[in-house]
């Protein structure tokens, strides 16, 4: 894992298929503003009209980041008349002015109709420092993902024209050898944990932080970027372009034990603190990862070779989680895709997979496309989210995914579940005994002739048929490994109990019956 | 200041009620990533659990035409592979501007119906003018010609019971209910010329009712049955429109309101001030009945435009005090704040967020209403101890706001370039954020 000045690769749109059904990432629009209203003197304003504000700044934002709004975004309110006949100038123009007070930096950003229409920002004032900038989100075609990458190079590449005002104060110094964090912005599946690890890691190994980009900075601190020894990019999704032009020693967010350990020492090497890097890996070893090795050491693990998973995610959730679930840990991966980038997967191919799966994954890690999947296909596959879309509030920081402390946090999931999945199929049910119909004595007499009744009476072991064996051999390989033992039993109790009260064999109408839940497709 | 009403994608509100639709295929060409990003997110949290299909969209596509192709493909395959009763083709922002030839898609394939839906958001600016449109396309496809005709076609998203409620009322004055949209099915609109008489139960029907009066010929009532009043004229408008005998209409009509009246009799919000703001266009009912309750509401904003239906209600509204402003957008409700010192906010999510802030109890008019009966004395008990519980808990939302503020007095943040107000001091003189003491629930409501 050559993560030590790893040379960022490009960003690369998602493809844009002939047809989309359950789209998993926004577009270029809303990447660029969920980057600029992250700083926190930002003001944006989107060309468009109500709706391409309201949707990703007021609803959407409400179920990815749980902020009630965004109080520093708003749009040119296009309407007939600007879309048809007038152009977005004007109504621009006094928004725009609106939002240009002292302390604020503007950023103008278009839309699909704007861009349709072939609106622009025209100013005589672009070469004023700290006025109003306009990015091109080429939202008919791009991504969020490349969006979030172009906007972040953009305010590189803008960095002398943001003015930090005098009520900032002096440029604040670093005492220690200082990272850059770069990401997460608006919308990034459960960012706020993520970064409050990275930012633990980085302090316990003696380092400061330089900047948090853009989520803790100023548009006057983009230039401070460069006073840093090291970057770290949260998310391989975005913030590539940027790393690169700011060409300081980059690293990635890192998964699991191995990554985390490699990734503690090579930034330690990076930044002149080997000594410290190597301390704080031993302590944690005694403090954060107490817990992981209890568990690993528990029976827990025992069963991770038999509960496989699936992971259908962007990139870096997408690889880490693989890594860690199924290299270091051995859960077997049923199947895994991208959702975001050239190679991800359309929804329909990601249905017929998991549909296909045999066994069944335990667990699915997904957005909430896989969710329905599940629920449509009736999958006996549990659910965990591990990336948008989907309402969920993940602000509270001890979720993260990444890190030491999201090696345990993964590890407790992944756990959690299997005993959720073990009690889901207990054989025993909650009614209470069945009652005794006879004493002992009359049982006994009952069955004086069952000897005679050439296999046919009660002590008779019930039959089934060649059928009805194929299907539930069918079904059961279906059932997770973990609790095979325990669906079979209770398939052949039920079936066996029904063939008795109707007097035949088991056929197949009967298993049926009963496995309609996990009836292959 | 924000000139147009602030909504969710306005095209949402046409597209839930599609989606809904059991046997409908909803098309919905999306204007871009973001858009169909958006739409996906918000109908999988509210409204189904089911795919959404749109024809792959980007610059290159638009130019080359190549969108229209898919769709038309998509169209045919859908309606041979999955025969729903409805596909309809839901044209938004782009999509619409770059103007797609419609006309050229089949109108039937077998039993299916290929319905457009005209929804570029930027000129049909609310949710509620976006449900009308679905009506209005849906029906305007059905012939004109009917003899026969009887019951009411309740026309408008209510509480799941009150159909039912609408319908046993109904019986007594010699009617029913025929059908009411949006309902699940193709069937429930295609049922609506079969009845004598429209009833928009939200005012913002009214492009439906206006057309289906035209080429239908069917009338309308406007209204609804909530809160005293309000129950009683409205079974009184329905029974002159079907021309019911005066004798037990006006008597049933005088029962049910003396219901709601005993009903609203239990939650007396005699001397409390309420705020209610909200995008659904049934925001009249809901005032009228805090009014009836002895609330004030010195403002009550809707995004809906204004519009003919409403004006008897609005009327009502002002006779007693209540300042209606429609088109209404985040600025105007947040800056409205300032005006009175409220008890109580049932408003949008920006405006709860910022009458929290103050320590003010406050619920989402959306997901607290729109899952709730107004009509009749159940609907009047159901509302109102909702409206009772929330504000009780004052004492709450007044420690928490307490909490995140500096010096014990909370301040609202909102100070981003729309108006600056700090409207602190104004609400502490009218004792609209209490002082230090837990605010008391008001005595009437210690039953």
């Amino acid at each position: 894992m050559a993560l030590k000045q790893e040379l960022p690769t490009d960003v690369v749109n998602t493809p844009i298929r002939k047809r989309v059904t359950d789209l998993d990432h926004a577009g270029g629009d809303t990447g660029a503003m969920q980057v600029f209203a992250s700083l926190k003197d930002g003001n944006v304003v989107l060309d468009g009209p109500v709706g391409c504000h309201v949707m990703p700044a007021v609803a959407v934002i409400n179920y990815t980041d749980s902020v009630p709004y965004l109080q520093n975004v708003t749009c040119s309110e296009l309407s007939e008349n600007e879309v048809t006949i007038a152009g977005t100038l004007p109504v621009l123009k006094e928004k725009v002015a609106r939002a240009n007070v002292p302390g604020r930096q503007v950023f103008i950003v278009s839309t699909p109709v704007s861009e349709l229409i072939g609106a622009a920002w025209t100013t005589t004032d672009e070469d004023v420092k700290g006025s109003p900038l306009f990015f091109n989100a080429q939202s008919l075609d791009d991504d969020e993902w490349m969006a979030r990458d172009r906007s972040l190079l953009f305010l590189w590449q803008n960095r002398d024209h943001f003015v930090r005002p005098e009520s900032a104060g002096p440029v604040p110094a670093c005492a220690r050898p200082s990272v850059n964090i770069v990401g997460p912005t608006y919308g990034c599946f459960n960012s706020y944990s993520d970064l409050a690890e990275i930012k633990r890691i980085v302090a316990g190994i003696g380092a400061d932080i330089n900047v948090v980009y853009p989520f803790e900075a100023s548009s006057y601190d983009t230039s401070r970027l460069s006073d840093a020894r090291a970057t770290i990019v949260m998310y391989q999704e975005f913030g590539k372009s940027l790393a690169r032009e700011v060409g300081l020693p980059t690293f990635y967010a890192p998964f699991g034990l191995e990554d985390t350990t490699t990734f503690v020492t090579d930034l330690g090497a990076a930044l002149g603190l080997e000594a410290e890097a190597a301390a704080f890996v031993a302590s944690e070893k005694k403090t954060t990862l107490a817990a992981w090795h209890d568990i690993w050491r528990s029976t827990h693990s025992d069963f991770f070779a038999n509960s496989p998973i699936a992971i259908v995610a962007p990139p870096s959730y997408k690889d880490g989680l693989e890594r860690y679930l199924g290299d270091e840990l051995g859960l077997p991966i049923s199947y895994s895709a991208y959702r975001t980038g050239p190679q991800s997967a359309p929804s329909e191919d990601v249905r017929a997979a998991l549909c296909d799966a045999s066994p069944s994954p335990m667990l699915i890690f997904g957005s909430i496309n896989e969710r329905m999947i599940i629920a449509q296909e009736k999958l006996p596959s549990r659910f965990y989210q591990a990336s948008f879309p989907g309402a969920v509030v993940r602000r509270a920081t001890g979720t993260p995914y990444v890190g030491y402390a999201g090696a345990v946090w993964l590890l407790q999931i992944v756990c959690e579940i299997l005993f959720d999945t073990l009690f889901a199929n207990l054989p025993t049910s909650y009614a209470p005994p069945q009652k005794a119909l006879k004493p002992t004595a009359e049982i006994m007499r009952d069955g004086q002739d069952a000897a005679a009744d050439g296999g046919k009476g009660q002590n008779s072991v019930i039959a089934w048929t060649d059928d009805a064996k194929a299907l539930s051999e069918k079904t059961v390989k279906r059932v997770p490994f973990f609790v095979r033992v325990s669906v079979t039993k209770k398939l052949r109790a039920e079936a066996e109990k029904l063939a008795r009260e109707r007097g035949g064999p088991v056929d197949v109408a009967i298993v049926e019956e009963i496995t309609a839940a996990y009836r292959p497709r | 200041m924000s000139k147009q009403a602030s909504s969710m994608c306005p095209a949402f509100g046409a597209i839930r009620n599609l989606l809904r639709m059991e046997d409908a295929m909803p098309i919905v060409i999306s204007s871009g990533d973001g858009c169909m990003y958006g739409h996906t997110f918000v109908a999988h949290f509210y409204v189904a659990n089911r795919p959404i299909f749109s024809p792959g969209v980007s610059s290159q596509m638009w130019a080359k035409g190549s969108v229209f192709d898919e769709l038309k493909a998509m169209v045919i395959e859908m309606a041979e592979k999955h025969q729903p009763s409805l596909i309809p083709i839901c044209s938004l922002c782009v999509s619409d501007t770059v103007g797609l030839p419609f006309e050229l898609l089949p109108k039937q394939i077998g039993n299916t119906e290929i319905v457009y839906v005209p929804l570029p958001a930027y000129s049909v600016h609310t949710h509620a003018k976006a449900k009308d449109i679905v009506v209005d396309s849906l029906v305007w496809r059905l012939p004109s010609q009917r003899k026969a005709r009887a019951g009411v076609n309740l026309i408008g998203e209510v509480f799941p019971s009150d159909p039912i409620k609408i319908d046993e009322v109904l019986r007594r004055i010699g009617s029913h209910v025929n059908t009411h949209v949006p309902g699940p099915r193709w069937a429930d609109y295609v049922a609506m010329v079969d009845g004598s008489l429209n009833a928009p139960l939200h005012p913002f029907y009214s492009e439906s009712v206006k057309r289906m009066k035209m080429k239908q010929g069917l009338p309308f009532v406007e209204g609804a049955p909530v809160g005293i009043s309000g129950t009683y004229s409205w079974i009184k408008s329905v029974g002159e429109a079907l021309k019911l005998n005066p004798a037990v209409v006006e008597a049933v009509a005088s029962e049910e309101r003396d219901k709601v009246e005993a009903a609203i009799a239990d939650y007396p919000l005699n001397g409390l001030t309420f705020m209610v703001a909200g995008y659904e266009g049934h925001e009249f009912l809901l005032v009228r009945l805090l009014i009836e309750a002895g609330a004030k509401v010195p403002y009550l904003s809707t995004s809906v435009n204004t519009n003919p239906l409403a004006r008897e209600e609005e009327a009502w509204l002002r006779e007693r005090g209540c300042t209606v402003l429609y088109g209404a957008n985040f600025d105007n409700e947040i800056g409205a704040l300032e005006d009175h010192p409220y008890d109580c906010v049932i408003g949008t999510t920006p405006l709860c967020a910022h009458a929290k802030e103050l320590g003010i109890p406050s619920i989402y008019y959306t997901n607290a209403m729109a899952t709730r009966s107004l009509m009749f004395a159940e609907g009047a008990s159901d509302v109102l101890s909702l409206v009772m519980s929330t504000y009780r808990s004052k004492a709450r939302y007044d420690k928490i706001a307490r909490f995140f503020s500096d010096d014990g007095v909370p301040k609202r943040t909102y100070t981003s370039w729309a108006p600056t107000i700090d409207i602190t001091e104004h609400l502490l003189a009218n004792a609209a954020v209490a002082p230090h003491e837990a605010a008391v629930p008001i005595a009437a409501t210690e039953r």
